[in-house]
């Protein structure tokens, strides 16, 4: 049982949903899957939970720019056959995602987007992927870059008021590869560091990287490599780039910073190998 | 002190029940007040299984869902199953003694007649993947596995008896 007072919403409007977030201390309920289980055990205690289940935000849309909706969840993208041709790698991600079939039906991209977890998977994905975030509010709408929406270990630029609505990916061009690589310590542990690499064929001078870390530093870290041998590059810049360390019970202080260039290599291989 | 109590009516195993539940609860708590024993209060944070129940058709941990968010649903636990996939399984896991102290038991049967459901045959692999969100605190995990693929061939070879030209 849940210990405080909350109302619970779930509108049938967009437009009904920003004003209920408008309110102070409003949260918006995605699969729950994390929301739920804070304010069971009180680290959450929003007055209001507005779910979007009743808001069609759960459609991936491919026309030009992919859209998908922030309720669709690990199944929906794993399912969609559309979506796993234009962008394997989140794909890739969602086939790696633990806690069962329940967990991969529940939970929704955009509450992992939201969340800023430093170990979750979904924003350094979304970083890789030069993902456009869309986040709507009473008094209107905007576009964030997935690289500048987060600003800190479970922080966001998201308004207490502001909803993610869609997260929009511009198609990687034809020929691109992409890899995903996690380091975790068993089947269904949260991951240690992940990596999710794009490479592009270039003309000249070899193909074109553009590899996101999660997991290491308190926000995904972004490293843009060029050339054939993309490990050096790896090797002598990510360290440096992990300036606010991630580090819990699971690994202490120093061992992400070191372990983050071998797990970025094993992606770049993959992205390289699948072109 | 009166809590603020929220009207709840749901499809559960196959019945409608219209409740008057307390607006904080969770649906594994509501529909175990409702009657529905067989999912369990594990974890509540989402790791155990225990509370695996169908929502509209769908397997979901049930400690992460609002009981307010299921108004209007359809809620299936393993009581109300009943398929022949369903009892299947159970007689596998009774078989093949896939459980000791029954905690998980009815989660991991849900999540195994869901898979079958989906896949006629799977492999190994597949049984632990559609079993890696269900905990067994007695680590029987073998003897979980077993059950299922036992389960799944024994479907296959009746459907293979189904499909033989005789039986028209
Ligand atoms: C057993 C288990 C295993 C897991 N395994 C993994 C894993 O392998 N990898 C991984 O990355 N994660 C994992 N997770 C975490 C998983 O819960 C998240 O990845 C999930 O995607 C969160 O989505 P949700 O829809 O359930 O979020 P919710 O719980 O609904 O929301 C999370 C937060 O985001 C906010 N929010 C949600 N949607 C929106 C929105 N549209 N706009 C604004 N704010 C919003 C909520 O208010 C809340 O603060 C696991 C969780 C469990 C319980
Ligand atoms: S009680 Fe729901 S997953 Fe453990
Ligand atoms: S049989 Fe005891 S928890 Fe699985």
């Amino acid at each position: 049982m849940i210990a405080h007072d909350f109302d619970y919403h779930a509108p049938r409007s967009l437009a009904d949903a920003l004003a209920l977030l408008g309110q102070a201390d409003a949260a918006v309920l995605g699969g729950g899957t994390w929301l739920v289980p804070n304010m069971t055990y009180g680290r959450q205690r929003p007055s209001a939970v507005v779910d979007i289940r009743r808001l069609g935000l759960d459609a991936i849309e491919i026309a030009g720019d992919i859209v998908v909706g922030a309720g669709v969840t690990y199944r929906q993208v794993l399912q969609s056959e559309a979506l796993r041709a234009k962008l394997p790698l989140l794909a890739m991600m969602a086939g790696q995602v633990t806690g069962g079939p329940q967990i991969v039906g529940q939970a929704t991209l955009g509450g992992s987007a939201c969340y800023a977890n430093p170990s979750s998977d979904v924003p350094a994905c979304l970083v890789a992927l030069d993902a456009t975030l869309r986040l709507a509010s009473r008094t209107g709408h905007r576009e964030v870059k997935a690289a500048d929406f987060y600003t800190g270990a479970f922080q966001t630029t998201r308004r207490p008021d502001e909803m993610l609505t869609h997260m929009v990916f511009a198609p990687p061009p034809g020929g691109a590869g992409c890899g995903y690589h996690k380091l975790k310590f068993s089947t269904g542990s949260w991951p240690i560091v992940t990596a999710a690499c794009i490479a592009v064929a270039a003309t000249d001078g070899g193909p074109r990287h553009r590899l996101a870390v999660g997991g290491a530093n308190a926000v995904p870290v972004l490293l843009e490599i060029d050339g054939r041998d993309p490990d050096e590059a790896v090797a002598a810049r990510l360290p440096s780039l992990i300036s606010q360390e991630w580090s819990d019970e699971f690994a202490g202080a120093g061992y992400r910073r070191q372990v983050a260039p071998a797990i970025a290599s094993r992606a770049l291989r993959q992205a390289r190998g699948a072109r | 002190m009166s809590r603020p109590s929220i009207d709840l009516a749901l499809r559960l195993d196959h019945r409608d029940v219209v409740a008057h539940v307390d607006g904080r609860a969770l649906l594994i708590e509501a529909i175990r007040d409702l009657g529905a024993r067989s999912a369990r209060i594990g974890c509540l944070t989402g790791d155990c299984g225990a509370c695996t129940v169908l929502l509209d058709g769908q397997p979901v941990k049930s400690c992460l869902v609002l009981a307010a968010a299921a108004d209007g649903r359809e809620v299936v636990t393993l009581e109300g199953s009943a398929s022949a996939i369903a009892e299947t399984v159970r007689r596998a896991f009774i078989a093949k003694k896939g459980f000791q102290c029954g905690y998980c038991t009815s989660g991991m049967i849900l999540v195994a007649i869901d898979l079958l459901e989906a896949f006629a045959t799977p492999t190994e692999a597949d049984i632990r993947s559609a079993i890696s969100g269900n905990l067994c605190r007695c680590t029987g995990y073998d003897d979980i596995v077993s059950a299922i693929a036992d389960a799944a061939e024994q479907l296959s070879a009746k459907a293979a008896t189904r499909e033989s030209p005789e039986i028209f």
